[in-house]
Formats: C-alpha cells, sequence, structure tokens
C-alpha cells in the first residue's frame, strides 16, 4: 500500500530553490560527517578534475557520429565500430588509478569506537579512497574484468566474452541515450554542469519513456533521489542520520549490542555483500575493511535503529550495496526508508507477510495477463485440493483463491526477486534499468517486469508439457497408480520450471532483452497492469490472507468444537446408559444435566454452520478489480470479529 | 535413477550455501553472497549398491530467523533435510534443534530422512581452540533423536560427498521396502511397474544431464 501521502503524478515540488539551497548544504555537511567514504564515483566532480581526459559518457561531441541514426529511438542502430567502448572502460579503469593517487595510509576507525571529533576529520574524504600501491597493481592487472561499477563481468551464467561483445554495442547505445538526456535537460532549461543535474524535468510520457530507455549511468543517483522526492524526506528529517550515527556509537557496551540481535547478522552479512565487486574487497584494499563496507554497516545499523519493525533483513544488505554505488551514505539511508516503506511495504518486516503477499498478487497478475503460463504454475493442485475439502463445507470462494495462501511452489523462487528488486537475480545493468523505472514509476514496475521475464521464458516453461502427458498416459490402466504417477509427473515438471524460473533471468544481460522485447510493445498484454491495480491487488491479497488466516483459526475452534460436542453427546449416551440402571430418585437430577448438555452441544453446531455461511459471504463479496472488475470492489470487516459478535449475542441470547 | 528433495535448514551464515556449493560445484569461496529466500540446486551421485543413481533437488534456505515463516514452503514435500550447524558457533546447534524440532513436528512423512550437519571443521582441526560444541555432545543428540550425524568442513571438502552419500543410501533402502512392500500386497502384476518407476526419469527426464 503505498502511503506517502500526496499525489504520485505531482512530484515536481515546485520549490526548486529550496532544494538547490538544501542541497548546498548538504554538500557541506557530507564532507565534514558523514559523506560516504567510497562512492565509486563514475560522476564525482573530482574525479574529473584530475583526469586528463574528460569521460566520454560527458560528453555529446563523443556522441555525435551516431546522434542522427539515433533519431527514431525504437530503431536502435549499434554502431559497434565507434570506439566508445574502449574509453568507457579506460574510464573505470582510469578511476581505480585516481583512487590510488589518492591514497594515504591513515587507520580507519571501528565504526562502533569511533567519536563525534574523528568523524569531523575532513581527511575523510581521502581516508575513503586509502589504496595501496599493491592494490594498485592487483586491480589494474585486472581492470578490465570488471565492469564500470565494479562488478566483476564473469559469472556462472556469463562469460567475459560474451559481456564485452554485449558491452560493445550497449555502450554505444548508452552514449545515445546520454547526449538525448542532455539535450532533453537543455530544452527544459535545466543545467548540467558538471555532468551532475540535481533537476530533472517534470513528469511527462516523455520523460517515462527517457527513464525507461536508461537514466545515464553516472547521474542515477541524483535521478533517483529527486524521483523518489528524496529531499523533500531529508528535510523533514534534518539530522536524523547523523543522530542515529551517534547512537550507534553509543552502543559500545557489549551488553547493550547483544540485545540487538540485528547487529550480529548486519556483521555476518558484511562481507557477503557483492563480493564480486572490488569496491567491497577487502583486498582491493590492503585487506583492510573497505570504506564502502564501513558505510554498508552504518547505513544498516542505522537503519535497523531507526525502524525497528524491519530491522535487518537479509537482502537490505544488497539494496543498500547498491545504492551506495550512487549516492553517499546519508540519501542512500533515505532511500532505503523510502523502497522499503513505499516500494516493497512489509516486505522486509519481522514477520514477512509482505512477501507473501506480493507473491499473491504476482500469482494474481500472472493469472490474469499470462493465463497461457498460469495454467502451467496452477494445474494439479487445484484438483486435489478440491477433493480434499470435499467433505468440509468450504465456499468455493476459498477453493477459487486457494492459490494466495498455499502459494504454488512457483513463488519459492520469485519471493526473492522482490525482495531484492532483482539485485543478483538479473545482471546488473538490466537491474538499474529496472531501478531507474522502479523509482520513476513506483512499485507495480517491479511486477510488470517479473510479468516480461515470464513472457520472455514462455516457450522454455511450455515446451515441457509434452512430457507432462506421456508420464500421465503410460500409467493408464491402473487408476491408483494413474493419481500417483501424475503427481510426481507435477513434481518433476515444477523442479523444471524452478530451473528455468532461476536460470533463465541469470542471463538476461541485455535491459533491451526486456525493455524493446516487451515492455516497449504495447499490443502485449501485461504493459495495461498500472499502479493502481496493483495498489488494489495487494489491499484485496491482504485482506483474504487474513481472512483465511481467521478463518482456518475458526476452522481450528470449530474442530475442538466438533470434538467437544462429540464428548458430550458421549457423556449424554453414558449418562442415559447410566439413568437405565439408576434408581428413580436420582434420575431427575441426571436428566437435567443431560439437557443442559444436550442443548449446548446444539447451539455449538448451530454456531459452526453459521461460522461456514458467514465465510461463504465474506469472501466471495470482495474483488480483486484488475481494470474490469473495478466497479464492485468493496471491502468487509475481518471477519473474525464478526462471529466474536454473533457469538455474544447468541451467548447473550441463550443466559436469557 | 531416482529423484528425491533435499532442503537445507540452520542458522545464517553456518555454510549451508558453502556445503551445497562444494556438493555441486566442488568449488568453495570464503565470500559468498547471503542467501535471500532460497536457490533451488541440483546433483546426482551413484551409489555403490546396484549403481543406483540418485538425483538430489536441493532447496538452499536462507538462515535469518525472520526467514522461518517461508521454511514449510520448502520443507513441504521433501523426502530429506540437511540441519547445518557451525561447530564454532554454540547457539547455532540450539537454532538447528529447534529445526529438528519443527520437522518432527510439521512433516507427516515419517520416511524423512534427517541429518545433522556440523560445520567448519577446518577451523577446529587448526585450532582446536575454537571448537565450542564438543562432537559427543552432537552425537548423543542425533543418536537421541535418531538422525544421521557428520562433522564436515565446506572449506577443506572434508566429509561433504559422504553427507550426502549416506542420505541416498537411507533414501534408497526406504525406497526399496516401499517397492517391496507394495509389490507384496499387489501380486505380481505390479511387478513389472515398480521397474518402469525406477527407470522412468533416465529415459525420458530432460534435465538428467545438467548441472
Ligand atoms: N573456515 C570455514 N569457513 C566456512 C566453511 N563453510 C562456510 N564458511 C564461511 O562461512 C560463511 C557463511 O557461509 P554461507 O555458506 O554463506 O552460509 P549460509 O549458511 O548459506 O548462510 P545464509 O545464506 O545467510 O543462511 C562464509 O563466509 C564462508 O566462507 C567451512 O567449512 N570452513
Ligand atoms: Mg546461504
Amino acid at each position: 500500500m503505498v502511503t506517502n501521502g500526496g499525489d504520485p503524478l505531482r512530484f515536481s515540488t515546485g520549490d526548486g530553490i529550496d532544494i538547490l539551497a538544501s542541497k548546498e548544504k548538504f554538500i557541506n555537511y557530507r564532507f565534514k560527517a558523514v559523506r560516504s567514504p567510497s562512492v565509486p564515483n563514475f560522476h564525482e566532480g573530482n574525479y574529473k578534475n584530475l583526469n586528463s581526459s574528460e569521460p566520454i559518457l560527458a560528453s555529446p561531441i563523443a556522441a555525435q557520429p551516431n546522434y542522427e541514426s539515433d533519431r527514431d529511438t525504437e530503431n536502435l542502430v549499434l554502431n559497434s565500430e565507434h570506439d566508445g567502448t574502449n574509453s568507457l572502460i579506460d574510464l573505470y579503469r582510469d578511476e581505480i588509478v585516481h583512487e590510488n593517487k589518492d591514497s594515504n595510509d591513515s587507520e580507519e576507525g571501528e565504526i562502533f569506537t569511533r567519536k563525534e571529533e574523528e568523524i569531523e576529520n575532513s581527511s575523510e574524504v581521502e581516508q575513503a579512497f586509502s589504496g595501496s600501491p599493491s592494490k594498485l597493481v592487483s586491480v589494474m592487472d585486472n581492470a578490465e574484468h570488471f565492469d564500470r561499477y565494479g562488478f566483476r563481468k564473469q559469472n556462472n551464467f556469463i562469460t567475459e566474452g560474451v559481456y564485452n561483445k554485449w558491452w560493445e554495442g550497449y555502450s554505444q547505445y548508452c552514449i545515445r541515450r546520454k547526449h538525448k538526456w542532455v539535450m532533453l535537460l537543455e530544452k527544459s532549461g535545466l543545467s548540467v554542469d558538471n555532468d551532475m543535474p540535481t533537476r530533472f524535468p517534470p513528469r511527462s510520457e516523455k520523460l517515462k519513456r527517457y527513464v525507461r530507455k536508461g537514466i545515464p549511468a553516472e547521474w542515477r543517483g541524483n535521478a533517483w533521489w529527486y524521483f523518489v522526492r528524496g529531499q523533500e524526506k531529508l528535510n523533514k528529517n534534518k539530522d536524523v542520520y547523523e543522530k542515529l550515527l551517534v547512537k550507534m556509537g553509543d552502543l559500545n557496551d557489549e551488553q547493550q549490542r547483544k540485545k540487538l540481535i540485528d547487529l550480529d547478522v548486519i556483521e555476518r552479512d558484511l562481507n557477503r555483500t557483492f563480493p564480486d565487486n572490488i569496491h567491497f574487497q577487502k583486498e582491493q584494499f590492503q585487506n583492510k575493511e573497505p570504506p564502502m563496507i564501513q558505510s554498508l554497516r552504518r547505513v544498516l545499523v542505522a537503519f535497523s535503529l531507526y525502524n525497528p519493525k524491519i530491522g535487518y533483513c537479509q537482502s537490505m544488505n544488497f539494496l543498500a550495496g547498491l545504492l551506495l554505488l550512487f549516492m553517499d551514505e546519508e540519501r542512500a539511508f533515505w532511500m532505503l526508508v523510502i523502497i522499503t516503506s513505499r516500494y516493497l511495504p512489509g516486505v522486509h518486516n519481522v514477520n514477512l507477510e509482505g512477501v507473501n503477499i506480493d507473491q499473491g498478487v504476482l500469482m494474481l497478475c500472472i493469472k490474469e495477463y499470462l493465463p497461457e503460463i498460469w495454467e502451467y504454475i496452477y494445474p494439479k493442485q487445484k484438483l486435489e485440493n478440491q477433493h480434499k475439502h470435499d467433505s468440509l463445507n468450504i465456499s468455493t470462494e476459498v477453493l477459487k483463491n486457494e492459490f494466495l495462501f498455499k502459494l504454488p511452489p512457483l513463488t519459492l523462487c520469485t519471493a526473492s526477486w522482490f525482495m531484492s528488486c532483482f539485485i543478483g537475480i538479473i545482471p546488473i545493468e538490466t537491474t538499474l534499468r529496472i531501478w531507474d523505472c522502479l523509482f520513476y514509476e513506483e512499485s507495480h514496475f517491479l511486477f510488470k517486469a517479473s510479468l516480461a521475464i515470464f513472457k520472455l521464458c514462455e516457450q522454455d516453461i511450455i515446451k515441457d508439457k509434452p512430457l507432462h502427458k506421456t508420464l500421465g498416459q503410460y500409467t493408464l490402466p491402473n487408476s491408483n497408480r494413474t493419481s500417483r504417477y501424475s503427481r510426481l509427473s507435477q513434481d518433476d515438471y515444477d523442479m523444471e520450471i524452478f530451473q528455468i524460473i532461476q536460470s533463465f533471468p541469470k542471463r538476461i544481460i541485455d535491459p533491451n532483452d526486456i525493455f524493446e522485447k516487451i515492455i516497449f510493445k504495447k499490443r502485449i498484454a501485461l504493459n495495461r497492469l498500472d499502479q493502481q491495480e496493483i495498489d488494489r491487488c495487494r489491499k484485496y491479497v491482504s485482506n483474504q490472507r487474513l481472512k483465511y488466516k481467521n478463518y482456518k483459526d475458526l476452522i481450528g475452534d470449530q474442530e475442538s468444537l466438533k470434538k467437544t460436542t462429540n464428548r458430550m453427546n458421549n457423556n449424554i449416551n453414558i449418562i442415559n446408559n447410566n439413568n437405565i440402571t439408576r434408581e428413580s430418585n436420582n434420575n431427575n437430577n441426571s436428566n437435567n444435566n443431560n439437557n443442559n448438555t444436550s442443548s449446548a452441544a446444539e447451539s455449538l453446531m448451530k454456531e459452526i454452520n453459521m461460522t461456514n455461511d458467514l465465510m461463504n459471504d465474506t469472501l466471495s463479496s470482495e474483488v480483486y478489480g484488475f481494470k474490469k472488475g473495478l466497479s464492485s470492489v468493496h471491502w468487509n470487516n475481518s471477519i473474525k470479529e464478526r462471529v466474536k459478535q454473533m457469538r455474544r449475542k447468541r451467548e447473550k441470547d441463550y443466559q436469557t | 535413477m531416482l529423484q528425491f528433495k533435499l532442503v537445507l535448514l540452520g542458522d545464517s551464515s553456518v555454510g549451508k550455501s558453502s556445503i551445497v556449493h562444494r556438493f555441486v560445484k566442488d568449488s568453495f569461496d570464503e565470500f559468498r553472497e547471503s542467501t535471500i529466500g532460497a536457490a533451488f540446486l541440483s546433483q546426482s551421485i551413484k551409489l555403490d549398491e546396484d549403481d543406483t543413481v540418485i538425483k538430489f533437488e536441493i532447496w538452499d534456505t536462507a538462515g535469518q530467523e525472520r526467514y522461518k515463516s517461508l521454511a514449510p514452503m520448502y520443507y513441504r514435500n521433501a523426502n530429506a533435510a540437511l540441519v547445518v550447524y557451525d561447530i564454532t558457533a554454540s547457539d547455532s546447534l540450539s537454532k538447528a534443534q529447534s529445526w529438528v524440532e519443527e520437522l518432527k513436528n510439521k512433516v507427516a512423512d515419517d520416511k524423512l530422512v534427517i541429518c545433522l550437519v556440523g560445520n567448519k571443521l577446518d577451523l577446529c582441526q587448526e585450532d582446536s581452540g575454537k571448537r565450542s560444541v564438543e562432537i559427543s555432545d552432537a552425537k548423543q543428540y542425533a543418536d537421541e533423536q535418531g538422525l544421521l550425524f557428520f562433522e564436515v568442513s565446506a572449506k577443506t571438502g572434508e566429509k561433504v560427498n559422504d553427507v550426502f552419500k549416506s542420505i541416498g543410501e537411507s533414501l534408497y533402502s526406504y525406497k526399496k521396502e516401499e517397492l517391496l512392500s507394495k509389490s507384496e500386497q499387489n501380486g505380481t502384476n505390479t511387478h513389472g511397474q515398480v521397474d518402469l518407476q525406477l527407470q522412468k526419469p533416465a529415459t525420458s527426464d530432460p534435465t538428467s544431464c545438467c548441472t
């Protein structure tokens, strides 16, 4: 549920001057205190000053040769002869050299023992880049193995050769897009000073298209910050981050730290965040803790102090880590606050209910927009469950939506897509393109991107169907066996889907596989998905899950009620039996007992039937509302409340 | 070939992913990304007995406490569970024990094979002072609960394959029992189908060649 007030369509704050003023203050502040020590900065001003060559990304001239051919942006012409590729890789290598030029050997204080004065220390920035000659050598040797963000190009799914081949074309694309952005900003009267624009044009279809085609990498930090209205948030919370850091510094006491179990988990995760990115690798920093890891610790601990309801949840290390590659600590912190509340509500909470809700929503989306795939994801169980429940008097509505409660096995794979916003799920450049859209278009884009991935591997998912059939066939002679085999084959089939769903995304190295092939194709149904639908679906799924849970609790109650009733009936029988042999003077008494007990049992049975009826009513009266179902949306109170009320009324009736 | 589902459970950072990686890829990284949600992997082994090939479909889960609420989805249909603790961190054993309890309470299948695994053996071989869970204590617990038990090192690879082999053997012997009792019940007619089932994936499973 997107809760931050304010019209999502109006993000242009209208008080740009304010933002500029506070931005200046912010820059001062960050150099004094908590500036992220190691924003790697393919975009940092001082990088440019110290470098003899202008970064190619910032130079419109460099992009000129391709500009004309790119007029029609729907029709990309990738010119591989241009040497921008190498320049971009060089750019990265230069940056490393720069970092080392700045190196000095001063010690970094540990965060927990750090005093205010040390934070004030103005050599923070230089310390941040404390490298060493040995680092210089090692990175110089290896630079071509890493991408412009510092990630190793090669992984289990993509070879360096494949990466370089792709990058040759994609870097051209980036240059062309950058040029377009520069023109757009200039036309809107916004400055691109120092290649670090801080304001962007007002929302429009055109801007949305530009964002979807990718924000220039070196502008990303600023653009994300602008689109999520980060400065507004920061202005409302001045000094909060600094105070959290002070509070964190006060956590010296072992005793105190023990109490915060999150600290342990955070510590364990620091070195397990982007181990294949040079900014996070000890070896690159003389085996001292990389500044980036120190920043990461501060952001995560500060967050766990700031929001105890979430504390620390594994996956936030990746979110914060990626943010830190693009912006300083304080902004990364607020972005994390915004992501976990506005875009992924409840997902990182202690009970992870948000994860389940979003998985339910994703299933609804697949059912709605990719029905061909849905059939493969959710076929058998439905029937099986129907059988199981036949004996119980359960509403068809519960059955119809059972996949919202008992999530299909596929969600075992897709849950992490949302928790980390695709970090580690798909290659980094594609992830970043999705993040661009997430911050401009809000959370529905995560669902849209997920659907696009499913759409891309639709053929892989569907092609296994024949196997499915043959397995069922050769077991036909014995009906007993059939169910067994078809269950087995469904299991096998699930495994197939897991394999596909887990490995396919890892190969989407080219973001335009998702964007050009799916997102930009208007006729593909899933592109109709919008934020309102997601908001409604989230509400719907969360309500349904709650009711189902209450319902389960009630069923549990009823089971025990039934048992009690049975026991009472038994008692009655025993009493009756006894009565036969009893003396007549006891007879009156036990008959009284008998009457009381049987009417209690009766009322319990009535209540059970009542609950069932009520449940049927309530669950079927809700609609989740993709656009077509919109008219009849209406919500009911929690069923548990209503049952309680009725129970109370009944008790009263019974007493009188 | 027989296929079985196996789930890895245990506290964060005890080395679940490292063990699986050692088993599947025979490699070890000092720093491996912490697991989010869960990861799905598969690997086959060959048992000495009858040259049976067993394919494990493995769910490697995330260890942080709050992920516990998602765990039932992963062990729902599991045939085997690897419950891992870190022999240099005693609280990780109690976490492992609570997993064992949960499995015993929640998994209906009484044929579920549970294996308790103490990881990071290499650290204690280097410096015995690092050990904080005695092997005898863990072994005793495992025996009481009827669990398989190993101490391993994902780093050096010591005993890792033994874990999966012994799980495979247990599963295979259960399977044989099951098939045997079935064919006894159903008479000679089903015998052909039992064989059929044993061979099934070898002829029709397109994944059998991969990992
Ligand atoms: N010395 C040593 N270190 C190990 C061994 N196994 C794992 N580690 C280290 O322990 C840390 C955690 O290992 P992981 O495999 O990521 O742990 P995990 O259980 O998967 O953790 P989660 O994914 O958070 O649940 C890593 O830094 C590994 O290098 C081992 O056998 N010996
Ligand atoms: Mg792991």
